[in-house]
């Protein structure tokens, strides 16, 4: 086991997780001495009927001061503004927010909106610049993946300026996370694949890369292994209820481990294909998981090995040769990816140019790859990547992940 | 009962004298290497006008500020911080953490990934910050020092190091 000289580890957050676990939030918020929530979500969740089983899951035992269902994929400073001014308005002291990412992100910024009574967000843009707790904030996902119910990250985009603001802060803890199944039973086959991957990579890359620690490393394994024993199950049965809240705990387990040990490469490049080409998160991670890996592989065999015990079960894991057992992981996730394919008819992909937007274009092009690899010298993921990463790096890494062929080991620049 | 002495905690001054000076002489390097290297030049062109980064030693440790003035030249701007707005504020946790860097145990990449070291400010800028140190100590330290605290050491030319470490170290002591 790798035991850093001195490391650091903070979860902080009170996950509360069952079939039924929705029926606990009046008590939780009462704990947080809050009794007139603010419900956030957007129209997809809403649409789907989730917003009602919330409500009347809590009605008889709350006050609602509201229900705000606007906002929109891409998490926009204009909403967070006219959002806050809606919980000061009805005299708010809670927020609950139901749904994936971008509702994640818009609600923890609200919260520091509300919280720090603030009239410019970019104030407190950037790493540390809330210094002091916000107001109870319940995080409900409604996705398997981006485990931002237990992150400590929130990135808004300010449209007008057209930039990205990153926001990072133990503050930014939601209180109470809700694992509830009932949330993730309609998610679409397709979308429970790429987000499930986009945990697993959560939790391989907090595993794998330099910032890990035995404590991340615990939460990391734990969620390797219950994805990997429920993903493909779910996806070829969507209503099974007790995967679903697996995959569910393996997302909140892998974004302990992510949020306390960070990620690397396959998040430096996917934050920057989302940001210039507008790929959807979950799908990047799926596609560069593998490629992540082939990379550092020199670096860290080592734990990239230990991950194929939770991933692929004992069996396997046995029946594989130690020296073996790393380039077995690649291989592994490379099957995942497939199987994944065929079981979605097609639509999880497998490389950036099977990636196409709903008028059947593709969303990645070969001219996009410099913007991108430029993007993504400028991610604060790269830190925590095993090997060096400059742009000729995420060129090599992102021609072979566009065409689906591995990476040539003979060019990586090995330090 | 008997007189005891009050034993006080050790200021550990050969510790702090050590990372001072290396922190002053890393700051005038930087200042030196912008103007002498074409990639450190380029990271500094990318940020923005009267850009500042702080490192330093918490809690009232030694610390340097380097910036960019309203004509874009890159500044070693001393040690004090006071008044001033700064960008990106790199901070080494403890002067243990700090000796751990500045003897070259452990780079800032790894002492930021081990929580010795935080980042605040803007990410993309801060990214530029390490590769800027990462690039001046590779100048300024022999192959088989420099691979300890650097990542990948890089592939530069004998004439690029040899005569860009000795400008900059000519520089750095001179201060132009």
């Amino acid at each position: 086991m790798h035991i850093p000289g001195y490391f650091e580890f903070c979860c902080r957050v009170k996950t509360l997780a069952g079939h039924n676990a929705l029926e606990s939030i009046p008590e939780a918020l009462a704990q947080l001495q809050a009794k007139t929530p603010l419900i956030l979500t957007d129209k997809g969740v809403a649409g789907a009927g989730l917003i009602d089983i919330v409500i009347n899951a809590i009605k008889d035992k709350m006050t609602i001061g509201s229900i705000e269902d606007d906002i929109p994929p891409d998490s926009d400073l204009r909403v967070v503004n006219h959002l806050a001014g809606v919980y000061r308005e009805k005299n708010c002291d809670a927020i609950i927010a139901v749904g994936g990412g971008s509702v994640m992100d818009t609600a923890k910024g609200v919260n520091i909106v509300v919280s720090e009574n603030a009239d410019d967000l970019i104030k407190f843009c950037g790493a540390g610049a809330i210094k002091r707790p916000l107001n109870p904030m319940i995080a409900i996902p409604t996705t398997s993946g981006t485990g931002s119910e237990v992150t400590l990250v929130a990135v808004i985009a300010d449209h007008e300026k057209n930039r990205k603001m990153l926001f990072t802060s133990y503050f930014l803890l939601p209180d109470v996370a809700v694992l509830d199944s009932r949330m993730t039973l309609t998610l679409p086959p397709f979308l429970t694949s790429s987000t499930g991957m986009d945990a697993m990579t959560h939790a391989i890359e907090a595993y794998t890369c330099l910032a890990k620690n035995p404590l991340s490393d615990t939460h990391a394994l734990a969620g390797i292994e219950l994805l990997s024993q429920n993903l493909l199950n779910v996806v070829q049965n969507p209503d099974d209820q007790e995967g679903r809240l697996a995959l569910a705990k393996g997302a909140n387990l892998a974004g302990i481990a992510f949020s306390n040990s960070m990620v690397g490469m396959v998040h430096t490049l996917g934050h920057s294909i989302g940001s210039v080409c507008h790929v959807p998160h979950g799908t990047c991670m799926s596609i560069l998981l593998p490629y992540g890996l082939e990379y550092n592989l020199h670096k860290n065999s080592e734990f990239v090995a230990e991950v194929l015990y939770p991933l692929a079960g004992p069996e396997i894991f046995a029946k594989t040769p130690k020296n073996q057992r790393a380039e077995k992981v690649i291989e592994y996730v490379r099957k995942m990816n497939q199987d994944l394919y065929d079981a979605t008819g097609g639509r999880h992909s497998r490389c950036f140019k099977e990636v196409l937007n709903r008028d059947g274009k593709q969303m990645v092009t070969k001219e996009d790859l410099p913007k991108i690899s430029k993007t993504a010298l400028g991610d604060g993921s790269i830190f925590y990547n095993p090997e060096e990463l400059d742009y000729d790096d995420c060129m090599m890494v992102l021609n072979a992940a566009w065409e689906g062929t591995p990476l040539n080991r003979n060019k990586i620049k090995k330090g | 009962m008997g007189e005891y002495k009050d034993i006080t905690p050790g200021k550990k001054r050969i510790k702090r004298l050590y990372t001072a000076i290396m922190l002053w002489f890393v700051g005038r390097s930087i200042q030196a290497a912008a103007k002498i290297d074409d990639d450190v030049k380029k990271e500094f062109e990318e940020l923005p006008d009267q850009f500042l980064f702080s490192l330093g030693v918490t809690p009232d440790g030694p610390r340097m500020l380097v910036g960019k003035d309203v004509n874009g030249r890159v500044k070693y701007l001393g040690s004090n911080p006071k008044g001033r707005k700064i960008n990106v504020d790199m901070t080494i946790k403890n002067l243990e953490a700090a000796i751990l860097l500045f003897t070259f145990q452990e780079s800032t990449a790894i002492s930021s990934c081990h929580d010795r070291l935080t980042v605040d400010g803007d990410i993309p800028s801060a990214c530029s910050v390490v590769r800027i140190l990462d690039m001046v100590e590779v100048y300024l330290l022999p192959k088989i020092v420099a691979k300890l605290a650097v990542k990948r050491y890089p592939q530069w030319s004998t004439e690029r190091k040899l005569m860009g470490r000795t400008k900059i170290y000519l520089r750095a002591i001179l201060g132009f």
